[in-house]
């Protein structure tokens, strides 16, 4: 076995052109689904950290009975390595400057925010800085609306029931402003240890207390699995994919991402087959040779598993050299676009698909043309046999599609994701059928000529089969980056419309029946028209069909919606961005019956028909469900659980009335007046949130961005790789042809034009099919519509016909710079 | 001009004349020198074989005056044209009108099947209908019934015979073949060598050729020797040819 051995080096492997492809793939492969693996994972890190910052933490326990948590409850969070912060709400009088105002207090531990940062001023026209912690001892900071209602200025004192505070800044965010009830009046934020000698809390005072946690994961969720049996009735443990804000936007982000990995685990793929198969090609030669010698099939088996055990090594450590500094690039670029350091984390989890990638590409897809050396005829030696007819090939390559698949459906998660993918691939091979079909019997007739465009049409009739194999790599890998541009496209789109410039950004509440015109009015004369508005009912869901809601759900649904008040509508019409999926909607003159989110409805396991009673004050109702229907959370609009017709079992019962609208940040000043006017209206202020929601949708754009940039870049390697395995014939044939008598001109003419129709078809045919599975991932995994995109359309096929042209050009290079003699001598 | 019969005329300038042509190529470390100083003329309808070893330049000096290569110094002149002058596109232009080509392996296009392979220079030069011109060729040279094969599924002495219809398919006057029966046995060898024979004299074309093979230099009108980069005529007496 010492031939062997010898015939087993890296070194001598290098010198094959086609094991440097094979082994550039490899790497390339691993180094593109380990970046997206790796940044994936940051970016989900990142993104969570972003969107704790709307909880200043991982996690909230809020404690809505008005009494602290036992002490031991967080010691098991210090036990467990967690972090931990207090603070505690309420609403109270304040005095100071020119009168009194009723204001919202939030008193927070020095810890306060374990995640994200508050936005303060220090005085109305300073710049706005970002801070870790909240105001010292005998501080307050307050809201800007706050300093004109009371004409204060900094430095000057506010009481807090028995206290004086200082006013040291101005209170512009703070990371967990979310819509919580208890904060409609104007913010005070003071430090915690000041509450008591304020003597505002006494005992019956409506006041919350939130306790914060962070860590890691698993401690958060085994704290969580101690803490669940302990928690009552009125503790509300808080995650952020809860929060509904929030979580379909990093659900979508972290599917794009997902579905940029997949797509770049099939390209991989492709290019390893591709590379693969034409290294098993020309080795056929030398392994007629080494049979000749005596070597047997076993052994010339032995002797390629073990150098493709080889590559795969080589290619994963490459791969992964190329990855990390990579990785860290991307990871620092994020840094820039946050404008804060992110903390990165190399996530060796996210290695494994990576790794995986390689192992599946090279056992599916470069070992069985390399397996299928064995059985080359020691007979080549002296004279060249048949090569296979590809009919061989069919079972490995319905293995490999298979392994692929399953690799990507593992990676993603998403069967909709595989099914839509092959879908589209199934339908690019069958219109390829077609294309080859009426290639072949169009160009048939077509006689060649000194002219560019009859040589170029001659070349891709008798390179038929070349031509329609390239082709379909090319359509795949532009469907695959077609499928990846469009998606992001209409997730951006999505994005944008769901957030418009004018989104809401104020909401009104607590309006007092008899004032809703007057209200309206008001904003009308602003030039600020308000959104539909809404009578609200707060009432708790307690039975199901007669039985109590807790005992009729199962133990292990946490629902937020049982534990707390809901808010209870009664409406005409349908807002526009609900939509029923179930039953329907209420007709003009029925008074029964109750429409139902459908998320809650699932996870309720409601149906129509299903009875359910509230209990809103000391009275209870019962309706039948008569319709489920979807709910738009972050339209930034009054969204509703429950929605009554008008008329119905709510007519009559204490009700105020919510609406939202928007207002430019020129004319926040409205709103003294409005307040002045309104003293009992809250004002919900969200023009912060939604600014910062706009920053998250952008940072995940920048990285879709980079990610998109990595794929395309991992596509264009695949068609060179496409390229450059005809390299030695297309070069051959150049030479010959100038032997012959060939211009240079009409070589280089007839060549371009050869592959800017390659390119054109290709392009073409991957588009449609990319359109094919956009179609079907769109309604599975994105909730989008589907439209065609003639955007892409029409430049695509466009595009890859020019980049093809420039490819063929670039290969014929060496044929045009060497004297033909020299080249055919080479080429021998 | 195609048609010319006159193998000897003396008033017609040669078909083929090399002036002190030197040929180096550079290595990494120093110079090689391929042809030293080698002068040649070749009359209209001539045929010649150029004969030596391994190694002593023969291929070169057939690239140079076939005008696949510009030689380092000296000049060659091809039907009145002097090539080593002229750019790559007219030099090109010049051998898909007036040149043939059969080399040692061959060189025919694995996917293009026999008739196509034949066809092509008859496409390069713009003929009218190609496709007849190469069938009435590949059955002079007896593959008539392999005209949709493949090179893959013809045997050496075939592939040669395609390689030669190719070479006469664009009426060249000047043929030139590197070893042409080097990759075949002696039988076949014998057969391609005769049928080239016949065709060069047939078409009129002036033939030269790079050989080992004794006999089939032999039958050629006049002998070359090359060793070392010079090139000598032994009847010539052993002289160089002037």
């Amino acid at each position: 076995m010492a031939a062997e051995q010898k015939l087993m080096s890296v070194r001598r492997d290098w010198r094959e052109r086609d094991v440097r492809v094979v082994l550039a793939a490899l790497v390339i492969a691993v180094a593109t689904v380990a970046t997206i693996a790796l940044f994936a994972s940051q970016l989900q890190r990142t993104l969570v950290t972003s969107a704790s910052s709307f909880l200043a933490a991982d996690r909230q326990l809020e404690a809505e009975n008005g009494r602290p948590i036992p002490d031991t409850w967080l010691q098991e969070a210090d036990a467990r390595n967690l972090e931990t912060g207090q603070m505690v709400e309420f609403s109270t009088m304040v005095f100071g400057g020119g009168g009194f105002q009723l204001v919202s207090v939030k008193a927070v531990s020095n810890e306060y925010p374990l995640r994200g940062e508050i936005e303060v001023q220090s005085g109305p026209d300073s710049p706005r800085e970002l801070v870790q912690t909240g105001p010292k001892p005998g501080e307050v900071w307050i809201n800007p609306r706050l300093l004109r209602l009371l004409e204060l200025e900094i430095g000057d004192a506010l009481e807090v029931g028995n206290r004086e505070l200082t006013v040291s800044g101005l209170l512009i965010r703070e990371p967990d402003g979310g819509f919580r009830l208890s904060a409609l009046a104007p913010r005070v934020m003071m430090h915690q240890s000041d509450v008591e000698s304020t003597g505002v809390i006494q005992e019956g005072s409506r006041v919350e207390y939130v306790y914060l946690f962070a860590g890691e994961e698993s401690s958060l969720e085994s704290y969580y699995q101690w803490l669940q049996p302990r928690l009552e009735p009125s503790h509300e443990w808080e995650g952020v994919r809860d929060g509904e804000t929030f979580s379909r936007s990093l659900e979508r982000a972290e599917r794009f991402l997902l579905l940029g990995g997949s797509l770049a685990v099939l390209l991989a793929a492709v290019a390893v087959a591709v590379a693969s198969r034409q290294y098993a090609l020309s080795q056929r030669d030398t392994v007629a040779l080494l049979k000749t010698l005596g070597l047997n099939g076993a052994g010339i088996g032995r002797l390629y598993l073990r150098r493709l055990v080889l590559w795969g090594i080589t290619g994963m450590v490459g791969g992964l050299l190329v990855a990390i500094p990579l990785f860290w690039l991307l990871a620092s670029m994020l840094s820039d676009v946050l404008e804060r350091p992110v903390d990165i984390h190399l996530d060796p989890a996210a290695l494994m698909p990576a790794l995986l990638t390689a192992l599946v590409s090279l056992f599916a897809f470069a070992y069985p043309p390399i397996r299928r050396l064995r059985n080359v005829p020691a007979m080549r030696v002296l004279r060249s046999q048949p090569g296979e007819s590809g009919r061989e090939a069919w079972p490995d390559m319905l293995v490999a599609i298979v392994a692929i698949f399953g690799l990507v459906w593992l990676y993603a998660g998403e069967l909709a994701l595989v099914l839509s993918l092959l879908g589209g691939l199934a339908l690019l091979l069958a219109s390829l059928a077609l294309l080859g079909w009426g290639l072949v019997t169009a160009l048939r007739r077509i006689r060649g000529g000194g002219n560019a465009w009859r040589l170029a049409l001659v070349g891709l009739y008798r390179h038929r089969n070349a031509s329609l194999s390239q082709i379909a790599v090319f359509a795949m890998t532009l469907m695959l980056a077609a499928t990846l541009v469009l998606v992001r496209t209409s997730l951006l789109n999505d994005w944008q419309a769901q957030l418009p410039e004018d989104a809401p950004n104020h909401f009104l509440i607590n309006i007092a029946p008899d004032t809703v015109d007057e209200v309206a009015g008001f904003w009308e004369q602003q030039g600020q028209p308000l959104e539909e508005l809404y009578p609200m009912v707060r009432g708790r869901l307690t039975e199901l069909n007669g039985e109590p809601v807790k005992e009729a759900v199962s133990k292990d649904e946490r629902i937020g919606a049982l534990n707390r008040e809901l808010n209870l509508t009664w409406m005409a019409s349908l807002p526009e961005d609900n939509e029923i999926i179930d039953g329907q909607w209420f007709a003009d003159s029925v008074q029964t019956g109750v429409s139902v989110e459908a998320e809650l409805a699932e996870r309720l396991g409601l149906k129509l028909g299903d009875r359910l009673t509230f209990t809103i004050g000391s009275e209870k109702i019962t309706e039948p469900v008569t319709s489920i229907r979807t709910v738009q959370w972050d339209s930034m609009k009054p969204n509703f659980y429950m929605a009554f017709p008008p008329g119905g079992a709510l007519e009559g019962l204490p009700a105020t009335w919510i609406t939202s609208f928007y207002l430019p940040p020129q004319k926040k000043t409205a709103l003294n007046a409005f307040s002045r006017q309104f003293p009992t209206v809250s004002v919900l202020e969200i023009d912060h949130i939604i600014g910062r929601i706009q920053e998250i949708v952008q940072q995940v754009t920048r990285a879709i961005e980079a990610i998109l940039a990595l794929i395309l870049a991992a596509a264009l390697v695949v068609m060179a790789a496409v390229v450059s395995a005809t390299l030695r014939d297309r070069q051959r044939e150049g030479a010959l042809l100038r032997t012959l008598g060939g211009r240079q001109t009409l070589l280089v003419r007839s060549t371009m034009l050869e592959f800017a129709v390659l390119g054109g078809f290709a392009g073409f045919l991957g588009v449609v099919a990319a359109e094919a599975a956009v179609y079907a991932l769109q309604f599975r995994m994105f909730e989008g519509s589907f439209s065609w995109h003639w955007q892409v359309i029409v430049p695509i096929p466009v595009i890859s016909a020019i980049v093809l042209s420039l490819f063929g050009r670039w290969q014929l290079r060496p044929v045009l710079s060497v004297s033909p003699m020299l080249l055919l001598r080479r080429l021998e | 001009m195609n048609q010319m019969t006159n193998p000897t005329a003396e008033n017609q300038p040669p078909m083929l004349r090399a002036q002190d042509l030197t040929h180096r190529v550079r290595l990494e470390t120093d110079t090689l020198t391929i042809l030293q100083g080698v002068n040649l003329e070749i009359n209209r309808g001539e045929s010649v074989a150029i004969v030596g070893r391994s190694g002593s330049g023969k291929t070169t000096l057939l690239g140079l005056l076939a005008g696949l290569d510009t030689p380092t110094e000296g000049s060659v002149e091809l039907d009145g044209a002097t090539i080593s002058q002229l750019g790559e596109d007219e030099r090109a232009r010049l051998r898909a009108s007036r040149v043939g080509f059969v080399f040692q392996s061959f060189q025919l296009l694995p996917a293009l099947t026999a008739l196509e392979n034949v066809m092509l220079p008859l496409e390069l030069a713009g003929f009218e209908e190609p496709e007849k011109r190469a069938r009435e060729l590949l059955e002079r040279v007896g593959l008539g019934e392999r005209l949709t094969h493949t090179p893959r599924q013809l045997s050496g002495g075939e592939q040669q015979r395609v390689a030669i219809a190719r070479a006469f398919a664009s009426d060249p006057v000047v043929l030139f073949a590197d070893e042409p029966t080097g990759n075949l046995d002696n039988r076949t060898g014998q057969a391609v060598s005769d049928l080239l024979m016949a065709l060069n004299r047939e078409q009129g074309t002036t033939l030269v050729m790079v050989t080992h093979d004794e006999h089939l230099a032999a039958r050629c009108s006049r002998q070359f020797h090359i060793e070392a980069g010079q090139l000598t005529e032994p009847e010539a007496l052993g002289e160089p040819v002037s």
